[in-house]
């Protein structure tokens, strides 16, 4: 569906929310996330990037701009099977990526020794539109895409209009209707596999929580709330039931950010429960430790690496 | 001892002897029936509690590993990092 989130996405600037006061202000209302990130602080703090085996990440900056970055992956690979049992091949691979950042202007690239190539940007045209676009290209053949995204943002509310390959249309609006409170709506079409839907979206969020709702016609419904329990502590949890096959599932998690470590820990209902930490060991060093253990189909992940650079 | 004998033949010769009919009455009694199938209900009951008790505790047990032993060792770090932090200020602070 067309509501992912991609990764890493930087955000707009949001205007600050107005200071508590008797009236609601109804023509000042602060400018509401965007649509695709709804979801943004469960999603940060329930699904971290769990990996299974050694990972090393290596960001030099060669200008307060521009920085390349080289990582490198070992480990064991799922390949989907039909039966119930998991296969795993152990594959290794270099990732060598380039980053230019701007205030007005992001570029990012990334190429991987099987020949697939990422790359994003962001653009802003002027204050108030965007444009962003990702692309992935492989050597596959028909298994390249990208999506272009233009984005709106009025004083309280946002548009975007998405394209993309194997002729995907989408578009998004959100609103803020209290200082509180902001609603949205898509709708997208995907010529290539003849579906279109129609969803929804609301999101609730005061200083100490935030609540998010969202309704596609493709099945899907996913609520999520978290609570801020301390400046240190966040609690988190979703639930996501498809309607269409009746499957659902929930998930409760922590996240835990110290001063030299970030841990996110979470609990699964299909019987999975994973953990990942960042340790900094010094400036600009970080270690990782994940693990996964699903007991239902008694699979265990567990990964570590380290991350060189800022 | 022959009229022993003779009262032994002459019970044997009643089908039964007393000693046969006792032991079977004992072995045959629905009290003593019930009391295996009881026995053995009770046997495999245990077995698959105890299995379970076994499962569960293994589950409970990883999980807990996962899960709460990285929080608090990070969190007795955090607090570690905090007392030498505050030992350091008040330090400093004495010093001046």
């Amino acid at each position: 569906m067309a509501g992912v989130v991609p990764p890493g996405t930087t955000t707009q600037s949001e205007a600050p929310t107005p200071t508590k006061e008797e009236r609601v202000d109804y023509m000042n209302l602060p400018c509401p996330i965007p649509y695709e990130e709804i979801h943004r602080e469960a999603f940060m703090s329930l699904k971290p990037e769990l990996f299974e085996g050694m990972r090393f990440d290596f960001t030099k900056g060669l200008n307060p701009k521009f920085a390349l970055s080289h990582s490198v992956y070992m480990g064991p690979t799922t390949i989907p099977s039909q039966s119930s049992e998991t296969i795993k091949i152990p594959t290794a691979q270099y990732e060598f990526g380039a980053n230019f950042l701007d205030p007005k202007l992001m570029l990012v690239g990334r190429l991987l020794t099987d020949g697939r190539l990422n790359a994003r940007v962001k653009c802003d045209l002027t204050d108030n539109l965007s444009l962003k676009a990702n692309a992935q290209l492989t050597n596959e053949p028909h298994m390249s895409h990208g999506i272009v995204y233009f984005d709106y943002k009025g004083k309280d509310y946002r548009t975007q209009f998405q394209m993309g390959t194997g002729a995907l249309f989408g578009a998004n609006y959100i609103q803020s209707v209290t200082p509180h409170l902001s609603l949205g709506g898509e709708v997208f079409w995907a010529g290539q596999h003849r579906k279109s839907g129609v969803g929804y979206a609301a999101r609730y969020n005061t200083d100490k929580m935030v609540a998010t709702g969202q309704v596609a016609s493709t099945g899907m419904v996913a609520l999520s709330y978290v609570q801020k329990v301390s400046e240190k502590v966040s609690l988190a949890s979703d639930l996501m039931y498809n309607y269409m096959s009746r499957e659902v599932s929930t998930s409760i998690g922590y996240d835990y950010i110290l001063r030299q470590c970030r841990l996110r820990g979470k609990i699964d209902s299909n019987g999975c429960t994973s953990a990942f930490l960042e340790e900094r060991l010094s400036m600009g060093l970080n270690f990782i430790l994940s693990a996964e253990i699903d007991h239902s189909k008694k699979d265990y992940k567990f990964g570590f690496g380290l991350t060189v650079g800022e | 001892m022959a009229s022993q004998g003779k009262k032994r033949v002459s019970a044997t010769s009643n089908e039964q002897s007393i000693i046969s009919r006792v032991s079977r009455s004992v072995s045959q009694s629905p009290i003593l029936h019930q009391t295996q199938r009881v026995a053995s209900d009770a046997a495999f009951v245990s077995k698959k509690l105890l299995r379970s008790t076994g499962r569960a505790a293994w589950i409970a047990g990883t999980t807990f590993l996962i899960l709460v032993v990285p929080l608090i060792i990070e969190m007795d770090r955090e607090q570690q990092f905090s007392d030498l932090e505050l030992q350091q200020a008040s330090l400093l602070g004495t010093a001046k």
